[in-house]
């Protein structure tokens, strides 16, 4: 009677092993991919980028038709941004004397700046139209209603930061186009009754778009807004999750 | 487990229906994941084809005109152009956020929450508000700005001559009706009040009426009457169904405001069809 012998493991299951079951992986990755349901809830319990997600949600809500992911996107939207104006950052001083060259520089002589830059504006656009559009989302199927009352709110708020994120960031450039829609946007908020003079000044750091509007507006830009925005986005998405998930019918 | 202290929740979060429920990994990481890629690549095609724009070095001696905010903020830069700036830019705004936000607080009843359109004439409703809203906005815009005498004497060869000229665009009700003399200026106060360098003491009627009094008067009116009549006609039944007339006259009358912001006005803030759109980069030292 013959015995049989395992078969030789093939060349490709043998690269395999050595790549994936080492010990460098293994410290990085804990587990393999996920292919029972019981590994595949850990992994978005335990994995840092996936635990905003509860590990299972009701059937109706991965219809894509339901949000057409748009406060996702909103927050894909912001996580780009984030990456490309780092990587302008690089390359930007915010003072009167440098500030369009930096940008010319950015467009002529440095690597892919051109593409950083446009990628930095056209994802700043989206991200103004999407929050929108997500807010009709919710609006129209009722996704307010209590006990989301608050978090729509903290919506709201959101779509002011986001307003705000993206005036500021108009006018560091530098430019025609630049200063005087800064110019313009800035005149609007003069205009307010008893305290508009005042709170213009205090956003430009004087009476007209000059250097202290530059580095203010720059440091809401890449900081100060930023910052609210995350955190309010990380009470926005808690609540969802407090909420008990997605909105559906009662 | 609650204790004394801690007040009553406005809502208890919904109870989980555990045996509806699907896996997040790989149900909706999916997903996710196809929209990201595909908002990616569309982005990096978008700036492969488009340049975002730089125009010359920021000179405040030279001005552009039009000059323009950007163009989310150009609804409000157009209801400047029809009121008084600190109503058009600030209050309008202020309160209609507050409105927003307090949608949830005035509208608590549970019902169609969480479908698309859930409620009975839900459809019907977004679309006339909807509709009302753009048209009514197109509309004032095109009275204030003098298109509307324009077209009927152009068209219809109807002039109203001088006794209709006041009804020509909203300031002209200020400019060409015999107003006494004491209306523009009114005391309602004896001493004169400074506050932070304005004073309150004397009124322009005319000039308050057709710079505050009627624009508000309008955006006051307008939405009310169109939910009375849509409650009379019995298409109104709750206040979801009120909301969401409001909710859609502001996405139609928004759209309308930022459309014509951007694309219809040109130089000096003139009512003008796209095409006809040119931006004149300014000559040094004259605004
Ligand atoms: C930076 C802006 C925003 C981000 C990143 C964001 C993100 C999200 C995400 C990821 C969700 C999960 C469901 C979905 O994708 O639709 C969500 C839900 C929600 N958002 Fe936002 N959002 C933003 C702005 C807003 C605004 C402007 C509003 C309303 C005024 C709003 C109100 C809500 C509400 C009420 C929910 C719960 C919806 C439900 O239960 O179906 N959010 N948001």
């Amino acid at each position: 009677m013959a015995v049989e012998t395992p078969a030789k493991p093939s060349l490709a299951d043998r690269l395999y092993d050595k790549m994936f079951h080492n010990y460098l992986w293994k410290s990085i990755f804990r587990t393999g991919y996920p292919n029972t349901p019981r590994n595949q809830m850990l992994i978005v319990a335990t994995n840092v980028f996936l635990h905003l997600h509860p590990t299972r949600l009701h059937r109706t809500h991965v219809k894509v038709t339901h949000t057409y992911c748009l406060g996702g996107l909103s927050f894909f939207m912001f996580l780009g941004l984030t990456v490309t104006g780092i990587l302008l950052m690089f390359y930007y001083v915010p003072s009167v004397e440098r500030a369009y060259l930096d940008m010319q520089n950015i467009e002529t002589t440095v690597q892919f700046g051109q593409l950083m830059r446009n990628m930095h504006r056209w994802m700043a656009h989206a991200m103004v139209i999407l929050v929108f559009m997500h807010m009709m989302r919710v609006f129209y199927t009722g996704a307010y209603k209590p006990p989301r009352e608050f978090n729509w709110v903290i919506g709201v708020i959101l779509l002011v930061l986001t307003f705000l994120l993206s005036f500021t960031g108009y006018l560091l450039p530098w430019d025609q186009l630049a200063f005087w829609a800064i110019t313009v946007g800035t005149n609007i908020a003069g205009a307010a009754p008893v305290l508009g003079p005042k709170s213009r000044f205090w956003l430009l750091g004087g009476f007209e778009v000059g250097p202290n509007a530059l580095i203010r507006f720059y440091t809401l830009h890449v900081i100060g807004l930023p910052l609210l925005a995350a955190i309010f986005m990380a009470v926005h998405f808690w609540r969802i999750r407090r909420d008990g998930g997605l909105a559906r019918p009662l | 487990m609650a204790t004394a202290a801690v007040a009553r929740p406005a809502a208890k979060p919904q109870p989980r229906a555990r045996d509806e429920e699907v896996l997040v990994w790989p149900d909706l990481v999916f997903i996710e994941f196809i929209a990201a890629m595909v908002f990616t690549l569309a982005l990096f095609l978008l700036s492969f084809l488009m340049n975002a724009p730089l125009l010359d070095q920021a000179n405040a001696d030279v001005t552009p005109n039009p000059s323009k905010a950007p163009w989310y903020l150009l609804n409000l830069q157009e209801l400047l152009l029809h009121m008084n700036a600190a109503l058009a830019g600030v209050i309008v705004p202020t309160i209609w956020l507050v409105i927003m936000g307090a949608f949830p607080y005035f509208d608590r009843d549970n019902d169609g929450q969480g479908v698309w359109f859930g409620t009975e004439n839900s459809i019907k409703l977004s679309i006339i508000g909807g509709l009302v809203g753009i048209v009514g906005t197109w509309f004032l815009i095109l009275w204030d700005s003098g298109k509307l005498a324009f077209f009927l004497n152009d068209w219809f060869g109807f002039s109203g001559g001088d006794t209709f000229r006041f009804l020509e665009n909203v300031r002209s009700i200020q400019t060409q009706l015999p107003w006494p003399e004491w209306s523009r200026e009114i005391t309602y106060s004896p001493w004169n009040i400074v506050i932070i360098g304005e004073d309150f003491q004397n009124l322009d009627f005319p000039g308050w009426l057709v710079e505050q009094g009627i624009p508000t008067g309008v955006m006051v009116a307008f939405p009310s009457l169109l939910i009375f009549a849509l409650w009379r006609a019995g298409m109104i039944f709750t206040r979801r169904d009120a909301v969401i007339v409001l909710f859609s006259g502001f996405v139609g009358a928004y759209l309308v405001l930022t459309v014509v912001g951007t694309a219809f006005r040109g130089q000096g803030q003139e009512l003008v069809f796209p095409w006809q759109l040119k931006v004149s980069e300014g000559i040094p030292g004259q605004h």
